[in-house]
């Protein structure tokens, strides 16, 4: 609801050019900068964060309204929320948080709704290729991917802080603080949010109405970030922390009476430190360093002794990840860069869950890419490598095995830009992608294959853009293909799932979006409407019953509206977003059928000079729906919040 | 008796006063059953459905006019909004209704054997498997000593994880309490006034890793529902089935790698005597009192019987279908099931003397059969 007038801000930008970019033309070489700054193809969308109410709180609201991205979410504030971009599925979308991948080796889902939008100054999108100077080796080696950028604090006073309240529906209470500070060269960043939700909603079931229950989480999030200059360089640091502890409400399924749907519970604590330093040595050579440490721990309970029908299953993770990416970019001649990026990286994963087998995975990356940039034309050539080596610890086998444990694959892409008008351009690019297995893919308990190959997604596709007077139409077609698909299935002995390659699905798609603005007196108009259109085909096995359906949870149609209003201090937004008829199963059949959905949102919000409020309606015509088969969302919700800042 | 017969027809009508919907104006699939000419009734197959998806679904093939209708349940119930609910585990005939065992939903489902209307849904927490004597109904249940029953379902603490068999009234479905066993208790089978209980310790795998599987058959004397023995056969027990000549067959799926599947027979006129019959059993069923399986042996499916303990075996040619369940009419007309990739609708296919005649497209996961 909040994000409406993020995304208006964004369009506007991107129609007069992103700030880098500007900034880059004002200089005199203007050959060299152009290369060095601006990126060959644009984001599918990009949207700039101002911070304060205003921005939604979770970056999954800001997400869920992009172009072609479908939000699998369970609904609720502790649901899980997770991306499928163009429907290449989610293991193929790299969230990167300033350029560091933020990773699950165990189940390679990450779970938006966990990402507040506090200090998060810009949230892109890119389908093809993102190609910029000094990106590290894993921004070339996901299909799309979805990047998180760091706000840096503008301290002209030296200090600033701010404390923010938001609550309301579900028994929300959500505040924050923040304080920063400019310690000589340095900018000391410091922010924490405490989250409470009793996440009860009332949804139809048939023709009962029932409360949701087990949907609420406490959450802590604390970090501090810090940025400093060197002479041609820069480096910036972050440390977070983050614990929850939540329910799963469960599927919603007919029980008998008397017994909950779920009383699953699950206790997180994660941390991490990451940092870099880009380091420009001469104007024609610069490097950059980024590393990352993250720990992550999790309990997972069924409280079987409250639900009878759960299986008893209380188990402990670990998973820590070390990573270290260097890559060095040089610029040959006025219009051409070249990079080569490695990283490295190793993940563990440890459990206490019976018969569990502890993996271990070292994987390297590496890329070298070529960018060619003048005013009206664009080129990059990209190729990545990437080799995971895994190893395995089998209680039955009693030790360390490497079988079947070197995965690799070549990850080739180009990328063309073209501005043959002043009003006009285009971009294309073509794109071979891998995703490795995830651990539990490979080594669940009695589950896993050792003997997977990475699946493969190929992609093709184009983004024309025309822009007059401040609006924008944007045309994008594309066609991917997933092949060699992870999927579970049972061998010969019926009650032995394995995972195995072999899916492949084919999609095609367009996606398009139009957008502007438009003064009326005093009032500030804004307005953007997106489309999405999308086969994505099952092609498996041709003798197969489901050959030719549509894949789960994806719309042939999508798309939505946002408006905004400004007027001196008061700003109005609207938003409706539109999923057309979907399935739950490759079996395109009335029993899976989903019904398709239009939810709207809506805010006011007052903006004055130390103060910010904002009154935010979600779901304002109260539609029964669900995104995920089994999981009701919420019926119309209200938020307050307010900031103070100073 | 003449009475007594009068008076069992009114208790019925007491039971389900209202005007029966006929069943027959269902539409559905017509395939070849010229093979099995000259009986009547019905082959229900029951579709587990997806865990948590609410997709249970009740199917049929009438016999006489090989009519083959999916989600039945669901059109002859319309009231029942929510359909048959989470996870079919079992089905059983008893007089002319069926008994279906919905394990994730916590139901047993009672409906009319002739036009599946719904007559009673029974809270049984997490059953699995049923089976009748005269009078009571009982059903095994993963969920043992976490609950008790006192004309309310308690929800107790206890970390004691051991299941347990329910008793149900036939006459009233009232649940008539309920008696402990082994470890995640799977088939059950009445003979001889005694309930023959399969353990099989099926949550293993997910608790600590000291715990085993359960190799045990409870023996539960019905008179006094109490467990009166004990019996040892092997690891993660699952079916049992009686011939009603005194002999209980048991089934295992092993230990995956370690110890194959397999089955087992007690002979009830020997004090209980255990002894193995074969390995590598699939899926099963009994037909008369011959018990029937397929197996894999060396990458090839087998067909094989057992009968009083003599060991036989019937072709079978599979043609592709990887059995998920089993149902034998006789000797000759054999239904397998296939469950396909087990999140979308599987298969019903029919065997007559060992080769296809048809295959018709089922719910998701047909793994249980019952015939009427």
């Amino acid at each position: 609801m909040q994000s409406i007038s993020i995304a208006v801000i964004s369009l506007i930008v991107s129609v007069s050019g992103s700030p880098v970019a500007q900034e880059a033309d004002t200089l005199e070489a203007s050959a060299v900068f152009s290369v060095k700054y601006r990126p060959v193809v644009r984001a599918a969308e990009e949207v700039y964060l101002g911070g304060g109410v205003t921005a939604p709180a979770r970056v999954s609201d800001v997400i869920r309204r992009f172009t072609g991205v479908q939000l699998k979410d369970y609904g609720g504030v502790g649901g899980l929320k997770t991306v499928n971009v163009r429907s290449l599925g989610s293991e193929h979308t790299g969230i990167f948080l300033d350029g560091i991948q933020v990773d699950n080796a165990q189940n390679m889902q990450v779970d938006l709704g966990r990402f507040s939008t506090d200090g998060i100054g810009r949230v892109s999108l890119f389908n093809g290729q993102k190609s910029r100077r000094l990106q590290t080796a894993k921004e070339y080696a996901s299909g799309t991917a979805i990047h998180l950028d760091s706000s840096v604090p503008e301290l002209p006073d030296g200090c600033a802080g701010r404390v923010r309240v938001r609550g309301g529906s579900f028994g929300t209470i959500n505040p924050s603080v923040g304080w920063d500070k400019r310690l000589g060269p340095v900018i000391l960043s410091t922010s924490a949010e405490f989250m409470l939700s009793g996440g009860r909603y009332r949804y139809r079931f048939f023709d009962t109405t029932l409360v949701r229950e087990n949907g609420d989480i406490r959450s802590l999030r604390a970090e501090a970030r810090l940025f400093g200059r060197t002479r041609g360089g820069d480096w910036r640091l972050r440390l977070y922390g983050y614990g929850s502890e939540r329910g799963f409400p469960g599927p919603v399924i007919r029980r008998a009476t008397g017994f909950p749907f779920s009383a699953e519970r699950q206790a997180d604590q994660d941390m991490f430190l990451q940092g870099g330093w880009n380091q420009e040595w001469h104007p024609r050579f610069a490097t950059s360093v980024k590393f990352k440490y993250s720990n992550n721990y999790t309990h997972y309970n069924t409280h079987a002794e409250k639900n009878p029908m759960a299986m008893p299953y209380d188990v402990h993770y670990r998973q820590q990840s070390g990573y270290l990416s260097l890559a060095h970019s040089y610029i040959p001649a006025g219009s051409w860069s070249v990079d080569l990026s490695c990283d490295i990286q190793h993940n563990s994963l440890a459990s206490d869950a019976g018969y569990f087998v502890t993996p271990r995975r070292t994987s390297f990356t590496g890329v070298l890419a070529a960018r060619f940039a003048c005013e009206k034309f664009r080129a990059a050539a990209h190729l990545a490598y990437t080799g995971a080596w895994d190893r395995f610890k089998n209680p039955d086998a009693g030790g360390w095995s490497r079988r079947n444990t070197y995965r690799d694959s070549w990850i080739p892409s180009v990328s063309l830009f073209y501005k043959p008008l002043e009003w006009l351009e285009a971009d294309a690019y073509a794109k071979r992608s891998y995703r490795l297995p995830s651990f539990n893919d490979l080594y669940y308990t009695r589950i896993g294959n050792s003997s997977l190959v990475p699946e493969s997604a190929l992609q093709f596709g184009a983004d024309i853009r025309a822009s007059f007077k401040g609006w924008e139409i944007r045309i994008s077609p594309y066609y991917n293909r997933v092949s060699d698909k992870i999927v579970a299935l049972p061998t010969a002995s019926q009650f032995r799932w394995t995972m195995l390659n072999i899916g492949t699905v084919d999609i095609t798609g367009l996606d398009a979006k139009a957008g502007g603005s438009l003064k009326v007196g005093s009032v500030n108009l804004t307005a953007v409407g997106r489309y999405t259109f999308q086969l994505a085909l099952d092609h498996s096995d041709p003798d197969g019953l489901t050959y030719g359906n549509q894949s789960p949870y994806i719309p042939r149609h999508s798309g939505g509206v946002e408006l905004e209003a400004r007027w001196k201090v008061l700003c109005f937004s609207w938003s409706s977003t539109f999923t057309g008829v979907r399935w739950s199963r490759t079996a395109n059949i009335p029993d899976y059928c989903i019904k398709p959905w239009t939810v709207s949102d809506a805010s006011v919000s007052i903006h004055l000079k130390h103060l910010v409020a904002e009154v935010a309606i979600g779901n304002i015509f109260n539609r029964q729906y669900q995104i995920v088969q089994g999981y009701p969302m919420p019926g119309t919700s209200v938020m307050l919040s307010l900031e103070y800042n100073w | 008796m003449f009475f007594g017969v009068l008076c069992l027809s009114a208790c019925r009508k007491d039971v389900n006063p209202e005007t029966p919907i006929k069943d027959s104006s269902l539409t559905g699939t017509s395939v070849d059953v010229s093979a099995i000419s000259g009986k009547t009734g019905k082959l229900f197959v029951l579709n587990e459905g997806q865990m948590g998806s609410n997709s249970a679904s009740l199917d049929f093939l009438r016999l006489d006019d090989g009519l083959y209708v999916t989600g039945a349940f669901k059109k002859m119930n319309p009231d029942v909004g929510a359909g048959l609910g989470d996870v079919g585990n079992d089905i059983a005939v008893k007089g002319n209704e069926a008994w279906i065992v919905v394990n994730n939903s916590g139901l047993v489902e009672v409906i009319s054997a002739t036009n599946e209307r719904e007559s009673a849904a029974i809270t049984i927490p997490s059953p699995r498997f049923i089976a009748f004597d005269d009078t009571y109904a009982y059903v095994t249940s993963y969920a043992g000593a976490y609950i008790n029953y006192d004309g309310n379902w308690n929800v107790t603490d206890s970390s004691n994880p051991k299941g347990k068999v329910y008793r149900i009234a036939i006459q009233n479905r009232e649940v008539k309490g309920s008696v402990e066993v082994g470890y995640q208790p799977e088939g059950i089978a009445v003979y001889g006034g005694k309930l023959y209980v399969a353990n099989s310790g099926g949550f293993s795998s997910s608790l600590a890793p000291d715990y085993a599987y359960d190799k045990t058959v409870s023996v539960i004397d019905a008179a006094t529902f109490k467990v009166t023995k004990t019996l040892t056969l092997t690891d993660n027990l699952q079916r049992v089935y009686s011939d009603g000549n005194g002999n209980i067959y048991v089934t295992s799926f092993g230990i995956y790698g370690k110890v194959p599947s397999s089955i087992w027979r007690i002979n009830a006129g020997d004090g209980d005597k255990v002894s193995k019959i074969a390995d590598n059993v699939s899926v099963s069923a009994i037909s008369g009192d011959t018990v029937y399986w397929i197996g894999s042996e060396d990458g090839t499916w087998k067909g094989n019987t057992c009968r009083n303990g003599v060991k036989g075996s019937f072709s079978i040619n599979l043609d592709g279908v990887n059995p998920y369940g089993l149902a034998v009419l006789d000797k000759d007309v054999i239904f397998v099931s296939d469950a396909g990739d087990y999140v979308n609708p599987g298969t019903v296919n029919m065997f007559v003397g060992g080769s296809k005649k048809w295959s018709v497209t089922a719910g998701i996961c047909p793994g249980h059969f019952a015939i009427y």
